[in-house]
């Protein structure tokens, strides 16, 4: 730069001037409802129906800016996440998903814009302003409080959400009606570890919107024939169960680290029975299933995303 | 710290320092879906450069949503967003950031 302002901090690295632009607290958003959901998979008891559960919060904020949402947890040994960011001309809805099914420890989402997109009040007349080039555009106004970036890097989740190894997938041979679900679809043991001196578990916060999404299905195909006397009016009996389980991914802080792992978004069950025509009895059976699962089983957006970390206390 | 900047709020705590910081807001933009956008950034030539995405706008359950991809290339400066291959890319919130390096 020609002339202006630079600031840099003890290693001499460049964290003020009149290019590089700083977000600025405006505010913590709105805490709505809240959906507690899928601690099991609807419809179906039996092993392996425990699932880790999910709380969505809904949070709302206006600002004329495009947010950047951290993430306080007030509950640190839970997951995380930004699943859904959207906008209604001025205000922003933000849906944040936490593991479990408790809606207790909701947690709090600090919102950062530019400084051009933050008012400052008629009575904060002393501070210091970094303009652009152009003279008018701000990168920094110390009348509202910038962000400071502690800690970041980028992180994904492993590929495989289950704590059951591998895809579970669909098997045939089993008995007519059988319905006993052997895929562990819990995620808690399926992380990835990103080590970070400024993650804490007591005022630290975090920025790192969920990407990666992913169905996990299982599915058995049971059979039997049944027939009369003598091998005669032979009858197939034919039935199907499966389960999936969605996911999106979620983080967590942990002293030191900062992990990527998943939490279970939805869940559901399908079972049908029926046998054919002929033999001692007519055809017929019936089937019924919880949810819709949303697409064919697989991930998706499984990348890299970054992620910043910042000390919420200094917001508050 | 030896040198830099610090900002106190009203009641003498600390609300910024330069100390503090690892990673700076370079820009923000919103790419439209199934949209290519490249944008340079001459300021943050040689700098350690990562990029946040956030889809905008799309349902988090009921269908496949693409985000799109990220490239960061031409010593740093360059970010390209574009859709994946062979897939539709959804609307998308960039955030680029840097560290001097």
């Amino acid at each position: 730069m020609a002339y202006g302002f630079e600031a840099k901090n003890d290693d001499g690295k460049v964290i003020i001037n009149d290019t590089i632009e700083n977000l600025h607290f405006i505010g913590k958003a709105t805490r709505g409802g809240a959906d507690s959901n899928y601690g099991d998979i609807p419809g179906y008891s039996g092993s392996n129906d425990t699932l880790d559960g999910r709380v969505v919060h809904t949070y709302t904020i206006t600002c004329s800016g495009t947010p950047v949402a951290f993430i306080k947890p007030d509950d640190y040994a839970r997951w995380h996440a930004v699943i859904k960011q959207s906008v209604s001309s001025t205000t922003w809805t933000f849906q944040v998903m936490i593991s479990g099914t408790s809606t207790s420890n909701p947690p709090e989402l600090y919102c950062f814009v530019n400084a051009d997109d933050i008012p400052v009040p008629s009575g904060e007349t002393h501070g210091m302003i970094v303009f652009k080039a152009d003279g008018t555009s701000k990168t920094f106004d110390s009348r509202r409080q910038p962000l400071a970036i502690t800690g970041g890097g980028t992180a994904v989740a492993p590929s495989d959400p289950t704590n059951t190894a591998g895809i579970p997938g669909t098997t045939s041979g089993h008995a007519w009606n059988y319905a006993t679900n052997d895929h562990d679809f819990r995620s808690s043991s399926q992380y990835t570890a990103v080590t970070d001196s400024a993650a804490d578990t007591s005022t630290a916060m975090f920025s790192c919107p969920s990407l990666a999404q992913a169905v996990y299905k299982r599915q058995m195909h049971g059979y039997k024939e049944s027939c009369g006397c003598c091998g005669f009016g032979c009858q197939d009996h034919y039935s199907t169960a499966s389960w999936w389980v969605m996911y999106r991914s979620a983080f967590r802080l942990r002293s030191g680290n900062f992990d990527a792992g998943w939490t279970n978004y939805a869940a559901g069950f399908a079972f049908s029975s029926n046998y054919e025509s002929g033999g001692w009895f007519g055809g017929g059976g019936g089937s019924y299933s919880t949810g819709t699962m949303p697409y064919t089983a697989k991930t998706i957006n499984l990348q890299s995303n970054a992620f910043i970390i910042a000390d919420s206390s200094r917001y508050d | 710290m030896s040198f830099g900047l610090n900002v106190y709020k009203a009641d003498g705590s600390l609300g910024f320092s330069t100390a503090d910081i690892t990673w700076q807001t370079v820009a923000q933009f919103t790419v439209a879906a199934n949209a290519t956008v490249a944008n340079t950034y001459s300021e943050i030539a040689g700098m350690t450069v990562i990029a946040q995405r956030q889809l905008v706008n799309v349902p988090p359950n009921a269908q496949e949503d693409y985000v799109p991809n990220v490239a960061i290339t031409n010593n740093s400066q360059t970010i390209t967003v574009s859709p994946q291959s062979g897939l539709s890319s959804s609307q998308c919130i960039i955030h680029v950031l840097a560290q001097d390096a």
